[in-house]
């Protein structure tokens, strides 16, 4: 399970990742965010669990709905903030806005705009792994409605028949934009489909932070033993529309409020915390403080922060060697 | 006091053009009611509050084309004022 500070770490990282995606959110629907945002609330525990167990070394690749990856990877507030508005100061220097964060320094190979790619993008990384013969894992993020893309499968069997080091993590939202898993998933079963290809798989409590710890922790050990990549399907569920603005009529507001009220990462982990004394109020009054003001700070700093210089408009477009 | 702005509803909306206003200065509202009407390129929106008070003063008229993140009106609480 942990330590209790290695616990209050991973609720407060949950409880960040809400705040700046409700608060970034809003500034989207002010017109302050550019290039469009998916706000990842309610799944914060798939981030959060797969973090805590992958060494800082390790490699992450995700996908269009990647804030919450990429704070839990380590990212600060205040860079993935500016890159939403495009600031010089961002993760990307401004320059790849909400659905393109990364650095590859920090072993985050990057969100992109096509579903099913980061799959790929975190099977390559894999592969450089073990050609480097490096002592790490790769994590491939893919969203339900990338499991029906064939791509992703593409990656996942080059993984197994190679025993690639890569952590396929489904964060299974269960919608693809308005489209219900159920609907469009033959089979029905995930890890069923993944077993396939001689890995092993399983589903997992998406809203509980502690089992998915655990799931990737016991992956990652099988991965650096050489035994190849491991499939898990992590189910969770998003509050907000597909898109900020997006007020879809394709699932019932019950729905939504029994996801809320009764399986909430945030709420079952604190509730957890406290019931096993790990957690007392006035800890939990300055924890929810402190994440306000590390908020607010993020969305000051970029606002204040310059826009990129246009004369650098070229740079990192390509390789600069074409050029003189 | 609540701003109630027009909201940026795709990647590429700059504007919408007000339709209609179904709140008037001094109604009161409840949270959750439609405060006016507005059209972006591809469809109807309804631009509504989220807290309960007192509608403040129209800042634009029908007919006209507001950018995104524009104020169109507040909800006032209690005792306050423009
Ligand atoms: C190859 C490709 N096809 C279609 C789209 C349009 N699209 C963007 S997000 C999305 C749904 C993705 O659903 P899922 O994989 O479940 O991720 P979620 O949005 O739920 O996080 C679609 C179809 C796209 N971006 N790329
Ligand atoms: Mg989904």
């Amino acid at each position: 399970m942990g330590t209790r500070e290695e616990m209050l770490a991973m609720l407060r990282m949950m409880m960040m990742i809400r705040n700046f995606e409700e608060t970034a959110d809003k500034l989207t629907l002010r017109g302050k965010v550019s290039g469009g945002m998916h706000n990842s609330s309610g799944q914060e525990a798939v981030a959060v669990g797969v973090m805590s167990a992958l060494a800082p070394d390790d490699v992450i690749a995700t996908t269009h709905r990647s804030h919450h990856h990429t704070l839990a990877k380590g990212f600060s507030a205040r860079e993935v903030m500016a890159e939403l508005m495009t600031k010089a100061t961002g993760v990307s220097k401004g320059r790849g806005a909400s659905m393109h964060l990364g650095d590859v320094a920090r072993g985050h190979f990057g969100g992109n705009g096509i579903v099913g790619a980061g799959m790929g993008i975190g099977m390559g990384a894999a592969l450089g792994i073990k050609l480097a013969g490096d002592k790490k894992v790769a994590v491939g993020f893919v969203g339900d409605g990338g499991m029906n893309t064939g791509r992703t499968w593409e990656a996942v069997n080059m993984a197994a028949i190679w025993k690639l080091p890569l952590i396929v993590v489904v964060d299974n939202n269960q919608y693809a934009v308005e489209t219900f898993i159920e609907r469009v998933t033959a089979g029905g079963d995930l890890p069923k489909r993944a077993s396939g290809f001689g890995l092993p798989a399983s589903t997992i409590d998406g809203q509980n932070v502690l089992e998915v710890k655990d799931a990737v922790a016991k992956a990652r050990d099988f991965a650096l033993a050489g035994n190849g990549p491991t499939f898990l399907n992590a189910v969770t569920y998003r509050y907000y529309g597909h898109n900020v603005g997006e007020k879809g009529q394709y699932r019932t507001l019950e729905e939504i409020e029994d996801w809320r009220t009764n399986r909430d990462p945030i709420d079952q982990l604190a509730a957890r915390l406290f019931a096993d004394g790990l957690l007392d109020q006035a800890t939990f009054d300055e924890m929810t403080a402190s994440v306000e003001a590390e908020i607010k700070d993020a969305v000051e700093f970029a606002e204040n922060s310059p826009n990129p210089d246009p004369a650098d408009v070229m740079l990192n477009v390509d390789s600069g060697k074409l050029r003189g | 006091m609540e701003e109630v702005f027009i909201p940026a509803l795709g990647m590429a909306m700059e504007e919408a053009y007000l339709e209609k206003w179904l709140k008037h200065p001094g109604d009161a509202v409840n949270a959750g009611d439609v405060i006016a009407l507005i059209e972006t390129d591809k469809a109807q929106v309804e631009v509504a509050c989220e807290t309960a008070g007192t509608v403040g003063k129209h800042r634009f008229e029908v007919g006209a084309s507001v950018p995104v993140g524009e104020t169109i009106t507040v909800v006032l609480a209690p005792g306050e004022s423009e």
